[in-house]
């Protein structure tokens, strides 16, 4: 198939509309502009709906009313706009509601800035918002994977009636790279029965997040879990580079394993035994897989574009039997594939801890 | 202390301190800045600011540099009115218990998009509950500072990223908000439209707003060459053609009166 030269957002909101999306709301906030752009252009193209809400608020509820009436639905912001989401999300996952949500996270917290991070690892895996749920979340780490993990997205969410969210960042969102725009085949996926269209002839649907009778909500909640745990079972994707003989293995995602994987390749050619795994998917989370990788001889090294938080669940999956350490530069920061090399050859080599921070704030002059 | 009853002259404005400074990084030809300063420098009262997210906020406080001589707060996008009622009411309370006897002035700046649309609840909010400031709305149209996407205050037809003109959509398919006049349906005791090609009109109603006790609002027109695709010296011309053509018609609500100073006349129709 023809590849073409295509930006990370431009893949995204191009591969919803590839999907079947035909309802986009969205409001202004770099870097994540190109998708709502995107859509303004080409929602109107394929009978589709762009609306450009007031709020980021108002974005993912309009969201939840078009996925109520059995919508494919998707939003999209940035760090501090998924925050602003996140009662919606809420919302969207305790009614069962499906949608896509993507995150193409900056630096934070607060304002932050507009470079790529990964520090709403938190925020996406364990919840964001209230109650006892979980998002799927996928992590793409090239543009070609914003296309095709974001087809999944919604095949997925519309399987477990769950928000799915894209988690990637300001740097795949902006890169631009050649694609094969692979076409959509939609699987069998189960009816939308549930959906408000309209009750002439049929008993009335109820979409609703409130349970309120005794026990009623622990009942829904216990659903929920078991709906979680069957996503642990059958949706865990993830990647991995020279892992059989590897001494010391990068767990990364994103693009912080794309450029772990550069660091990887180098090390290996100079013969060290070194090797990457890369979540896909980080909830459900690989962690069986990192438990099978577990043994005697392996180190495990995350490195993350945060203060470290995914390493949080990779200590959950080792669970002590090997040492886990962590390397990540917050707030923005980038780091270098020559930075990698060195800090995962000194953990090769002389097996001391990784610096948890190479810089020391810099005065501008 | 300054009073609304006396006009400005340019001799006294020359004079007067410059309280939004050089330095920042605004494009050049941007209305924005020329809006602040001159609300600025319309009064010598001491003046607390806080901004909401936008062009003015990002470029005017890069990494520890600010444009600002006086003390600034911004917090987040949708919530500078929110952010200045508590600290009206903290000032208001310490004037109570006596730790300040300083007479304070305070305005809030936000650009349309933090206004008309995600600012709109914080605002409407702090004008009902009558906190003692000003807010000034930068309205260029459109939000410029993430790449020229629609806003509530886009006018019919335009072109943006978000509603661009085709063969088949001409742009903006909708109206823009009226503001002001939603504003002045607060019965808030001073709303009212500036120009900065209008100074001496514009210095006036500042004046005279912070000589008001309650909340006031003020819109300001302010021409974004970015965005609008003008040259970059056009600003003052193209605030003065806006107010020539009635698009932005220059008038202050004092309660219940409306009241016109420059607009619709039948001449400048035929502009």
């Amino acid at each position: 198939m023809q590849k073409i030269l295509m930006k990370g957002n431009d893949a995204l909101a191009e591969a919803a509309i590839e999907a079947g999306c035909r309802f986009y709301a969205g409001y202004p906030i770099t870097p994540q502009n190109e998708v709502p752009e995107h859509m303004s252009r080409r929602m109107p193209e394929v009978n589709g709906i762009f609306i450009q809400a007031e709020s980021e608020l108002a974005a993912i509820n309009m969201v939840f009313g078009a996925s109520a009436v059995g919508a494919r639905a998707m939003t999209s912001s940035s760090s501090p706009g998924i925050s602003l989401k996140q009662e919606g999300i809420s919302y969207l996952a305790g009614a069962e509601l499906p949608a896509v949500i993507a995150n193409i996270q900056r630096g934070g917290p607060g304002l932050g800035n507009i470079s790529g991070s990964q520090a709403d690892y938190f925020q996406a895996v364990k919840g964001g918002g209230h109650g006892d749920y979980r998002l799927l979340v996928y992590a793409p780490w090239t543009v070609q994977e914003m296309w095709d993990l974001t087809l999944r997205a919604f095949d997925k969410a519309d399987e477990y009636r769950n928000p799915a969210m894209i988690l990637s960042d300001g740097i795949v969102g902006q890169i631009m790279e050649p694609i094969v725009c692979t076409r959509y085949k939609r699987p069998k996926l189960p009816q939308k029965d549930w959906a408000l269209t309209g009750c002439a002839g049929r008993k009335p649907n109820v979409v609703k997040s409130l349970f309120m009778g005794e026990g009623a909500l622990e009942e829904h909640n216990l659903k929920l879990k078991e709906k979680y745990g069957r996503m642990k079972k059958t949706e865990v994707l993830y990647d991995s580079l020279y892992l059989d003989d590897a001494e010391l293995i990068v767990a990364a995602y994103g693009i912080a394993a794309r450029i772990a994987s550069s660091a990887v390749r180098k090390l290996r050619k100079e013969g060290h035994k070194a090797g990457l795994f890369r979540p896909v998917t980080l909830f459900p989370f690989p962690e069986k897989k990192i438990a099978d990788l577990c043994n005697s001889k392996r180190r495990f090294l995350t490195i993350e574009m945060n203060l470290g938080q995914m390493v949080e669940d990779v200590r959950l999956a080792v669970n002590g039997r090997a040492q886990v350490d962590f390397y990540g530069r917050p707030g923005g920061g980038v780091m270098t594939t020559e930075e990698l090399y060195n800090v995962i050859s000194n953990k090769i080599i002389s097996g001391q801890n990784a610096m948890p921070l190479r810089h020391s704030p810099q005065k501008s002059q | 202390m300054t009073t609304a009853t006396r006009p400005m002259t340019l001799k006294e404005l020359s004079r007067s301190e410059e309280r939004f400074t050089h330095g920042h990084r605004m494009c050049s030809g941007c209305g924005a800045p020329i809006v602040v300063k001159q609300v600025l420098m319309a009064t010598d009262y001491p003046i607390v600011a806080a901004n909401a997210t936008g062009c003015l906020e990002v470029s005017s406080c890069i990494s520890e540099y600010t444009a600002w001589k006086i003390p600034w707060m911004h917090s987040a996008f949708e919530n500078a009115a929110a952010t200045m009622s508590g600290i009206e009411t903290m000032y208001r309370a310490w004037k109570k218990k006596g730790l300040i006897d300083k007479e304070v002035k305070f305005i809030a700046f936000g650009g349309d998009g933090g206004t008309y649309d995600i600012g709109f609840q914080s605002l409407s909010g702090a004008m009902e509950r009558g906190h003692d400031m000003l807010y000034v709305c930068y309205d260029n149209g459109a939000y410029m500072n993430t790449g020229i996407q629609r806003s509530s205050a886009t006018p019919y037809g335009a072109d943006t990223t978000t509603c661009p003109a085709g063969d088949v959509i001409p742009g903006k398919p909708q109206k823009r908000k009226d503001l002001t006049k939603i504003m002045a349906a607060h019965n808030i005791p001073y709303a009212a439209q500036a120009s900065p090609a209008h100074w001496q009109d514009m210095i006036k109603k500042v004046r005279k707003a912070l000589d008001i006790k309650g909340p006031k609002f003020l819109n300001v027109i302010s021409p974004c060459n970015r965005g609008w695709r003008s040259r970059t010296d056009d600003a003052i011309q193209l605030s003065r053609l806006a107010v020539d053509t009635c698009y932005w018609p220059l008038y202050d609500s004092n309660t219940s009166l409306l009241r016109r100073i420059r607009g619709c006349s039948r001449k400048s129709r035929k502009i």
